[in-house]
């Protein structure tokens, strides 16, 4: 490609990107199609933006979905073909979609017919009909931005029902008291947990971010070694093994980093075998006693720490 | 969360879960939800994420956010791409044990599997089933055909050859004691069919990569999808494929004759929620403790069922006859879902018109049409709302089969703006796959910004 080096990504990188994209199809001018990237660059190389080499500028343009971005950016600005071109991709994958994220057959319809209204504009903001779709940026694909954007929209929702549901109920179960405790709410009397608490954190922040992305995602979300190994594009037995190396790796480092706090190796080793949670749960009902409706709520959670406790 | 200690022996200590949780509780990440732009990573950055198409900075950046983000996490799990997900457990042989229970499961939940399964491998399962029919009978009659052993190829033909009458009865007009007749035989179909189903199941695991275990499975499917489009033609194939007296080609053939009855079980069923609920839970029971051979427990289940059957209508009321005449009237109207797509069922409102598709939208149909034009639905399983321009609306229990026009009114004052949009109030589990209860309240919603509720199915409407 040539070289260039206007502000935004050369005349004629420009020009070529344009014709890649087929934006003219879609009455998308050269001009508006170039003003989207010059967009999409400052949102993505904020810090490079004045100093990015037109070359920087042009790989990161040609590995956009530039087709796809033409096709949400004439979807959103109202062409007609563009919007029959969407629909007939992708209606149906919408609703399949929701089918998979729901596995609910009335809640899909419902989720891909919200998002689809979303993404034609329904909710006009002064006037104008304002597209999802403008939102596309062309990173990932247009599907599976859809898969993403309806995921995000199903979690919402799902939130936000949860949270009106306990919010209604949450005054007579109790449930408030399990929210508003923080951990220092009980910091008496919790020296060895503390010290636990802090080589643990420490051991954790030792790792990569994608170990604990790993690590999060198995053992909190319960995810599938497949899942997690699609997530990260490995293969499901790096994420087997990664995560062997990484349950051990962690061990070892709070040990160390509790002896280091003054522990003996066999005081280090049965802290770490105590479910401080048990501890500190106890300790909390005898703090709340006097309230029935407050050690209410605390009773269901150590029965479930306690059994995964125990595998240990 | 069971199957975590199964695969990893490695178990990190409990305050390493304590920790974690404590990094990425709900408590943390829901405030920041409320700028949802500045916190998260935009849906673009998370699909470039799990399409691995982000420079390491960037990829590193998002990383970060997600080890401490659950509902970030959450959304990318959410939104891998379908196909993969069925087809990633099987791929390697050490994960087919787990990849059964992941396939069962999704079965359960609506049919992934059996769509991933379904259209494409058709004419492949198809071809499998013919080779597997010419082999059966070359090995069983190496020599010559046509002579002496015709008698026991076609003993069962006639054990099939029975509930060929079935499907004809069931779309004619009868008589009452042939209509009672005709009720009898849906209840016996689910318990085949689910008698049916762990056999295909077993050998799908145990035999797993093997050609013959697919496709039959592929082939019930094919067969389930021929018996909706046209039940004569599959009495044909029923009787057909018993020639070969294989026993791969029997089992399908019970599996076949169990089907068009399965289909009627479904509508019969369909009518009221309560009968089906009724017939199911007394079936299934016994279905899992039936282990006899299915031509040999059919006379008895058959004066079982048909007192259940008929027990369970009187519980709600009806006479089998109405209710059959009803399911035939329905039955010409549109295919009912076979019963493991029952919940695929999806409703869309397009020009007025509300449509339902049975094959998770792949196919509409017209479902209602109003003298006015609807405008908006809500469903829950098989109840359906729709409501439209001044005041229509109408209420089915039965996913759509029959409509019921509701016209909601206080002392006397009814409901006549336009209704734009209603709403099933439930009560949500914790269970993020929308493991619900029925509808306690329906709220609509009206043009001129009324809302009407109704807490008993819409018999009585209150304003606000």
């Amino acid at each position: 490609m040539p070289k260039s080096a206007q502000s935004g990504p050369g005349a004629d990188i420009a020009a070529a990107l344009y014709a890649r994209s087929g934006a003219a199809a879609y009455g998308v001018s050269a001009e508006q199609f170039a003003a989207i990237l010059d967009e999409i660059l400052r949102k993505y190389l904020p810090q490079t933006s004045a100093r990015a080499s037109a070359e920087q500028k042009a790989d990161f343009c040609a590995g956009l979905r530039l087709e796809e971005l033409a096709l949400a950016c004439a979807c959103a600005a109202g062409n007609e073909r563009a919007w029959q071109d969407f629909v007939s991709r992708y209606r149906q994958k919408l609703h399949s979609m929701a089918l998979h994220i729901t596995r609910d057959g009335a809640h899909a319809a419902e989720l891909a017919d919200s998002l689809f209204a979303d993404l034609y504009g329904v909710n006009a903001r002064d006037g104008v009909r304002s597209s999802k779709l403008a939102s596309y940026t062309g990173r990932g694909s247009l599907e599976g931005w859809l898969r993403t954007v309806m995921a995000q929209e199903f979690i919402n929702r799902y939130r936000k029902q949860k949270r009106t549901v306990s919010l209604e109920e949450q005054t007579e179960e109790g449930v408030q008291f399990v929210a508003a405790v923080p951990e220092p709410a009980c910091t008496s009397g919790r020296t060895s947990d503390q010290r636990l608490e802090a080589a643990t954190d420490e051991a954790l922040a030792e790792l990569s971010s994608e170990d604990r992305f790993t690590l999060a995602s198995y053992y909190l979300d319960g995810r599938t070694l497949a899942e997690i190994a699609r997530t990260l594009g490995l293969h499901e037995s790096s994420v087997s093994r990664r995560l062997d190396r990484l349950a051990t790796g962690l061990r070892k480092r709070i040990l160390a980093g509790l002896r280091t706090q003054g522990l003996s190796h066999a005081q280090a080793s049965e802290a770490l075998e105590t479910d401080v949670r048990d501890l500190r749960l106890n300790l909390r009902s005898r703090l709340t006693q006097d309230s029935g409706a407050k050690t209410f709520p605390e009773g269901k959670v150590p029965a479930q720490d306690a059994g995964e406790g125990s595998h240990d | 969360m069971t199957e975590v200690p199964k695969i990893v022996p490695t178990i990190v200590p409990p305050i390493v879960y304590d920790r974690l949780r404590a990094a990425s509780s709900p408590e943390r990440a829901l405030p920041e939800r409320t700028g949802p732009e500045q916190a998260h990573p935009d849906a673009d950055l998370l699909t470039a994420f799990a399409e691995q198409s982000l420079s390491a900075t960037e990829r590193d950046g998002v990383l970060e956010h997600l080890a401490l983000c659950g509902n970030c996490r959450e959304v990318i799990a959410l939104a891998l791409p379908a196909a993969s997900i069925a087809a990633a457990p099987v791929a390697t042989e050490t994960e087919a044990v787990r990849a059964t229970p992941i396939l069962a499961k999704d079965e359960k939940r609506g049919g992934l599997a059996s769509r991933v399964f379904a259209w494409p491998s058709l004419p492949w399962a198809a071809l499998a089933a013919g080779v597997a029919v010419a082999a059966s009978v070359l090995l069983l009659h190496p020599g010559k055909l046509n002579q002496a052993t015709l008698p026991p190829a076609n003993r069962p033909v006639v054990t099939t050859a029975q509930p060929i009458p079935g499907p004809q009865i069931a779309s004619s007009p009868l008589p009452p004691p042939m209509a009672a007749a005709a009720t009898d035989q849906p209840a016996e179909a689910p318990r085949t069919e689910a008698r049916l189903k762990p056999e295909l199941r077993l050998s799908k695991k145990f035999k797993a990569g093997q050609v013959v275990t697919p496709s039959l499975q592929a082939e019930s499917e094919m067969l389930a999808e021929n018996k909706i489009a046209d039940n004569k033609k599959d009495s044909k194939e029923a009787g057909k494929v018993p020639t070969a007296s294989s026993a791969g080609a029997r089992l399908l053939d019970y599996n076949a004759s169990a089907i068009p009855r399965s289909n009627e079980a479904v509508e019969v069923t369909a009518e009221s929620p309560i009968v089906q609920a009724e017939v199911s839970s007394e079936d299934r029971p016994m279905a899992r403790n039936g282990a006899p051979a299915i031509a040999k427990a059919k006379p008895v289940p058959q004066a079982e069922t048909s007192q259940q059957q008929n027990t369970t209508s009187a519980t709600v009321g009806e006479l089998p006859l109405q209710s059959r005449n009803r399911v035939s009237m329905a039955k010409a109207a549109a295919p009912p879902p076979s019963p493991t797509r029952a919940r695929a069922v999806t409703w869309t409102v397009t020009a007025g018109v509300l449509q339902r598709s049975l094959d998770s939208g792949q196919s509409w149909q017209n479902a209602l049409r109003s003298d006015h034009p609807l405008l908006c639905y809500a469903s829950h399983d098989e109840d359906v709302w729709t409501g439209g321009q001044a005041g229509t609306l109408f209420h089915s229990g039965n996913s759509g089969i029959t409509w019921v026009q509701v016209q909601p009114s206080i002392k006397g004052q009814a409901l006549s703006s336009d209704i734009t949009h209603i709403d099933l109030r439930e009560d949500l589990r914790e269970d993020v796959r929308g493991d619900v209860r029925g509808p306690a309240e329906i709220v609509v919603s009206t043009s001129n910004n009324e809302i009407w509720r109704s807490a008993d199915g819409g018999k009585t409407w209150e304003k606000k």
